[in-house]
């Protein structure tokens, strides 16, 4: 009898093991001390030098292993409590906000955004796909360090669109047939967020918090929006980086929070499915639906070789990058103020998979 | 060897004038983007991130000079770069910053 109990002890210990990890409502927190860690940890944070503002400047390095943080880092001013702006992974986070309203039957895929926001009546042919994977064929000019002057995105952000940025990337003539051809965009990420507006009415400015970072227990999400009340999908999400981690695991777990479903499976797929067209660029990021992706469509290099080919993620400026490596059970966030090139996410990535991946030694 | 100057210059000056006229949106506009740039991430570091003042300062740092003046009461930040001046202001915890359009400023002057 007492070696039963024992037997069902195990059982039940082993079952335990096998139980899901969730952010409900803190992380779990188990930071391990490997050799391997301390190397992550020297690549992300060689010495700061903030008069001269060279080389990789991280303020946040974030580990969750299968819903647990194994490793967490601040520098700078950065601590975990502080809300860092994500820019461009923002654009990810409001495809997420849009999967929401899909599953709540307001949208999909497949929808022209003019059914649904007037200004696109210019552009009756451009789906909520197309523009998701940034082929809207829109004549958009993304460049903004060397060409300023005629840089659509700093004319929208800062200038001639501020007012109204949906409206001004509507404005822009259509170069290419819709779904066609790849031009990474940060008018095709406002578009949808002004669509999301004219949907939605007066429900649509709690409409991120009712629908996503609620139900994941985000507390700390500022998101900010245009003189029009347009949330600026493009890039003015805030976020600590223990609350980015949660859209990761979200992700990573195809969409399921705990019991709950929250992303329609054909919207997670969507996602991390490689754009097949014009305009990609080998040795370029692989676009999927607002996604960065490791998968190419045909045999050609990843972008990060030395990560899983599952490997997807959120990119942003100066360094922003939430990274989530479902094969691995990993999700890294990292936050930085690179004002240089020099970063390799592909390092940093073999380096945590090194560290904390199903192979990682102890 | 004079005329033939003359004419290229004549000819530079015409080139320039197209230009400037192709160009004319883009160019009326791009004087505000140093001061809008400052004044709407100067607004966030401070009252999104809540980063401290100092940090704000040298975030913000571009290679074209601006001058900056915060009102912490308001938390309302302007900020002039190439002679143009433009103003963000924190409107909330979800907000966060928004930089004032023409409207907005015709509207709190009256």
């Amino acid at each position: 009898m007492p070696r039963l109990s024992c037997l069902f002890l195990l059982l039940c210990s082993s079952l335990a093991l096998g139980a899901e990890r969730w952010p409900s409502p803190q992380w779990p927190v188990q930071l391990a001390d490997s050799t391997a860690a301390q190397a992550l940890q020297a690549y992300a944070f060689p010495a700061r030098d903030d008069r001269t503002r060279t080389g990789i400047r991280s303020d946040a390095l974030l580990v969750v292993r299968d819903g647990v943080i194994v490793h967490e880092a601040y520098a700078g001013a950065t601590e975990a409590s502080t809300p860092h702006l994500i820019w461009s992974a923002s654009k990810s986070l409001f495809a997420c906000v849009l999967a929401r309203a899909a599953d709540q039957g307001l949208l999909r895929l497949d929808d022209p955004l003019a059914r649904h926001y007037a200004p696109m009546q210019k552009h009756p042919q451009v789906r909520i796909r197309d523009v998701l994977n940034w082929a809207s064929g829109l004549d958009w000019q993304e460049e903004y360090e060397f060409a300023p002057l005629r840089s659509s995105v700093v004319a929208m952000l800062y200038t001639r669109g501020r007012a109204d940025m949906g409206a001004f990337a509507a404005d822009h003539p259509q170069l290419h047939a819709p779904g066609t051809h790849f031009r990474y965009s940060s008018g095709d990420s406002n578009l949808l967020a002004a669509m999301l507006r004219e949907r939605l009415g007066e429900r649509h400015a709690d409409y991120p918090w009712q629908a996503l970072f609620e139900p994941l227990g985000i507390r700390s999400a500022t998101w900010e929006r245009d003189a029009s009340g347009s949330f600026i999908a493009s890039s003015y999400v805030y976020l600590t980086a223990r609350d980015l981690a949660r859209i990761g695991l979200l992700m990573q777990r195809d969409g399921r929070w705990g019991e709950a479903q929250l992303l329609p499976a054909d919207w997670v797929r969507f996602m991390r499915t490689p754009f097949v067209g014009e305009g990609v660029s080998p040795g370029g990021g692989v676009p999927g639906g607002h996604w960065w992706l490791n998968r190419t469509p045909a045999a050609q290099p990843r972008p990060w070789p030395d990560a899983p080919e599952d490997t997807f993620a959120a990119l942003g400026h100066w360094g922003q990058g939430l990274y989530v490596m479902p094969s691995e059970g990993l999700v890294v966030v990292r936050y930085a103020d690179d004002r240089e090139p020099g970063f390799d996410a592909n390092r940093l990535l073999a380096l945590a998979r090194a560290a904390y991946g199903r192979q990682a030694q102890p | 060897m004079k005329r033939l100057f003359k004419w290229l210059m004549l000819l530079t000056v015409l080139m320039l004038a197209v230009l400037v006229w192709r160009e004319r949106v883009h160019l009326a506009a791009f004087p505000g983007i140093i001061g809008s740039f400052t004044a709407k991430e100067y607004c966030s570091c401070r009252y999104v991130a809540r980063m401290p003042e100092d940090y704000c300062r040298g975030y913000v740092k571009q290679w074209l000079p601006a001058t900056l003046a915060d009102d912490p009461l308001a938390r309302r930040v302007s900020a002039t770069g190439l002679g143009v001046t433009r103003s963000a202001v924190w409107l909330g915890e979800r907000e966060g910053c928004r930089l004032l359009t023409q409207e907005d400023r015709l509207a709190s002057d009256r």
